[in-house]
């Protein structure tokens, strides 16, 4: 059967055969087919799937997930650019990309664990309309069942023996999933002495005391500038179409630098758009790039985005993911 | 000992000033040296052109014509005057009193200045530029006891920078073109070899119009000289920051210039800038293009 849709399916595994028997017939079918082929896959995967496909082995891309999943917007970009740059054989001619792409669930927090799976529920929205295929392994023996449980909502496939595969029963449309993971946001942050206020104008006075409350946490320099061409991006936008004032309130703990920036919003009744900043804009648009920027910019962020007063709330890491995250500094008080 | 000589913008000179200018391309200079006569009409200064070759007024000064400035009326009213004395062999030894001379003479026919316009030629400066020494130290109390005002211009692809460097001690500093914007967080110049803008400090929503403004003039400029495959190139060594709407500014003005096979060079992006456009997918724009330079660090807070 030929398919020339995107195809995103889950493989939920509960034993090294079963991971095999769903990605290697994926992979072997995908290079059959002429097609780039990029397994994304937890390490002992690696090995696994690798030894499998033999001497086939170093025609599939493998990367290793914990260098892939840093965080949410960011691994949709990637998976985004890596789409674009291979999309084309040596001929020019279009050519379609089958990935194997297992997110890394173990030491989330509640938190970033949703984030993940909108993640994964809006790669049926930011591919739809291309020709790809992205199956994600799911280890049933390793994740808590509601991460399993999370696939079947966010995979309208899911993946059974011998290369078969299914609709799922429990598929969520994404922009319903979109407003559930919502539901669990925080607030907004009370009002503070260091409230930071903003007006047309004022941005620059913003990014001045963005960057010096970031340099007292000690904020690498390469990651101050990421940070701080983030937050302006929100500011303007506030300034431009939240009412043209707003507060930014900077907060800090173990984990995260926390930068909101809520403003008074126009009290017009324009509809906000859906997933913002979460679809790849194109090179050529004449706008739609700033929240796009913003999210590949942050590791995490939440939006209400409401015409009375909109808050968005940026999250930048500490430190670097993994064994390091032990040495990271106390929170500054 | 290394001293940076001071750089003065034209537009910012005042009596006594006795400049250098070291140019690039005949472009700067005629840039700088028509921003410096065409202030002299305004606040009532003679100008006085020390060209380097015996060439009829009119034709010395089609750089101004073309700048707006009604050349005939001003050399018959005799606000403008060319004296080819410095296209003589020995042009330079009694420059000193030359100018004097015409100064007193500017002064007693009711101007409230003089402005001089010297163009140095490597023929006459002598052995080891000995003449050319002597000639711009006698200069200087001309310079300190009347109402002059002076550019020494120095060719640099005719007297390397060697040469140059002791010449800035016997002038009070060299002069640029004067800056195309500046507020408190940016400030724009015009660079000429290869022609372009400089950019130094920040661009955001307060002032990206003045860049839009800036890089539209530049482009007009640019397509006066060559229709064709007219480029622009932007420094981006100094620039600390610059936001998604002035870097999509930067695109679309690139797409038009590819549309005339030209391109815009961006030079010295720093690192998060280039994340930037690597993420919008900026970096592979048709007319863009990204050359590293060295990037400065620490420009600005």
């Amino acid at each position: 059967m030929t398919r020339t849709g995107f195809v995103h399916r889950a493989l939920c595994y509960g034993s090294d055969d079963e991971f095999l028997d769903g990605t290697l017939t994926f992979a072997l079918d995908g290079l059959a087919a002429g097609e780039k082929v990029l397994a994304v896959v937890a390490t002992r995967n690696i090995d696994l799937l690798g030894r499998a496909l033999g001497r086939r082995r170093d025609e599939v891309e493998f990367v290793d997930a914990d260098d892939w999943y840093g965080s949410p917007s960011r691994t949709l970009g990637r998976y985004n650019a890596y789409c674009a740059d291979h999309d084309t054989d040596g001929a020019g001619r279009p050519s379609r990309i089958r990935i194997i792409g297992e997110p890394v669930w173990p030491g989330r927090t509640e938190f970033e664990t949703r984030e993940w799976m909108r993640y994964e529920s809006l790669l049926n929205v930011a591919f739809a309309g291309t020709g790809h295929r992205i199956l994600c392994p799911y280890d049933t023996r390793a994740l808590p069942p509601g991460v399993v449980r999370s696939a079947t909502r966010t995979h309208p496939e899911l993946a059974l023996a011998a290369g078969d595969s299914a609709a799922s029963g429990h598929y969520a449309d994404p922009a319903d999933f979109y407003a559930e993971c919502d539901a669990a946001r925080p607030y907004g942050l009370p009002a503070g002495r260091d409230d930071i206020p903003f007006g047309r104008g004022r941005s620059a006075h913003v990014r001045r005391a963005l960057r010096s409350y970031a340099l007292d946490l000690g904020v690498s320099e390469h990651r101050l500038d990421d940070m701080v061409a983030a937050v302006h991006e929100v500011v303007v936008n506030s300034v431009r179409h939240g009412g043209g004032r707003g507060v930014l309130r900077l907060r800090n703990d173990f984990e995260y630098v926390i930068c909101e920036v809520s403003d008074v919003g126009t009290g017009a009744s324009t509809v906000p758009p859906l997933f913002p900043g979460h679809l790849p804009p194109d090179r050529r648009a004449v706008n739609g790039h700033g929240m796009w920027v913003v999210r590949q910019l942050s590791d995490l962020l939440t939006e209400t985005l409401d015409p009375a007063g909109s808050v968005v709330r940026l999250y930048f890491k500490r430190c670097a993911r993994g064994p390091t995250r032990a040495a990271c500094p106390p929170p500054a008080v | 000992m290394d001293v940076v000589p001071a750089l003065r913008a034209v537009g910012e000179m005042r009596a006594g000033d006795h400049l250098l200018l070291g140019y690039d391309a005949d472009e700067e200079r005629e840039t700088v040296v028509a921003a410096f006569l065409l202030d002299g009409l305004a606040s009532g200064h003679r100008g006085l052109v020390l060209g380097p070759a015996d060439l009829p007024a009119e034709l010395a000064l089609t750089f101004l014509e073309s700048r707006g400035c009604a050349v005939d009326d001003e050399l018959a009213a005799g606000r403008l005057t060319v004296d080819p004395h410095l296209a003589t062999p020995e042009g330079l030894w009694d420059l000193d009193e030359v100018i004097r001379r015409e100064a007193r003479r500017a002064v007693s026919d009711g101007y409230l200045g003089l402005r001089v316009s010297m163009e140095i030629m490597r023929g006459q400066a002598g052995r080891g530029l000995k003449t050319l020494h002597d000639s711009e130290l006698l200069l200087e109390p001309v310079f300190a006891s009347l109402p002059v005002l002076g550019i020494c211009q120095y060719d640099r692809r005719v007297f390397d920078d060697v040469e140059l460097a002791p010449l800035d001690g016997l002038h009070h500093g060299r002069v640029a073109a004067d800056l195309v914007w500046r507020d408190e967080l940016l400030s724009i110049t015009r660079t000429f070899a290869p022609p372009g803008l400089a950019l130094a400090g920040e661009v955001d929503d307060s002032n990206v119009t003045a860049l839009a403004r800036a890089l539209q003039a530049e482009t007009a400029r640019v397509r006066a000289h060559q229709v064709d495959g007219a480029s622009i190139r932007l420094d981006l060594r100094d620039l600390a920051f610059i936001d998604v709407g002035a870097l999509r500014l930067l695109v679309f003005s690139a797409l038009s210039l590819h549309t005339s096979g030209g391109m815009l060079v961006l030079h010295g992006v720093a690192p998060h800038v280039r994340r930037l456009m690597r993420v919008t997918g900026w970096d592979r724009i048709p007319g863009l293009r990204l050359s590293r330079g060295d990037v400065r660090q620490g420009a600005l807070p």
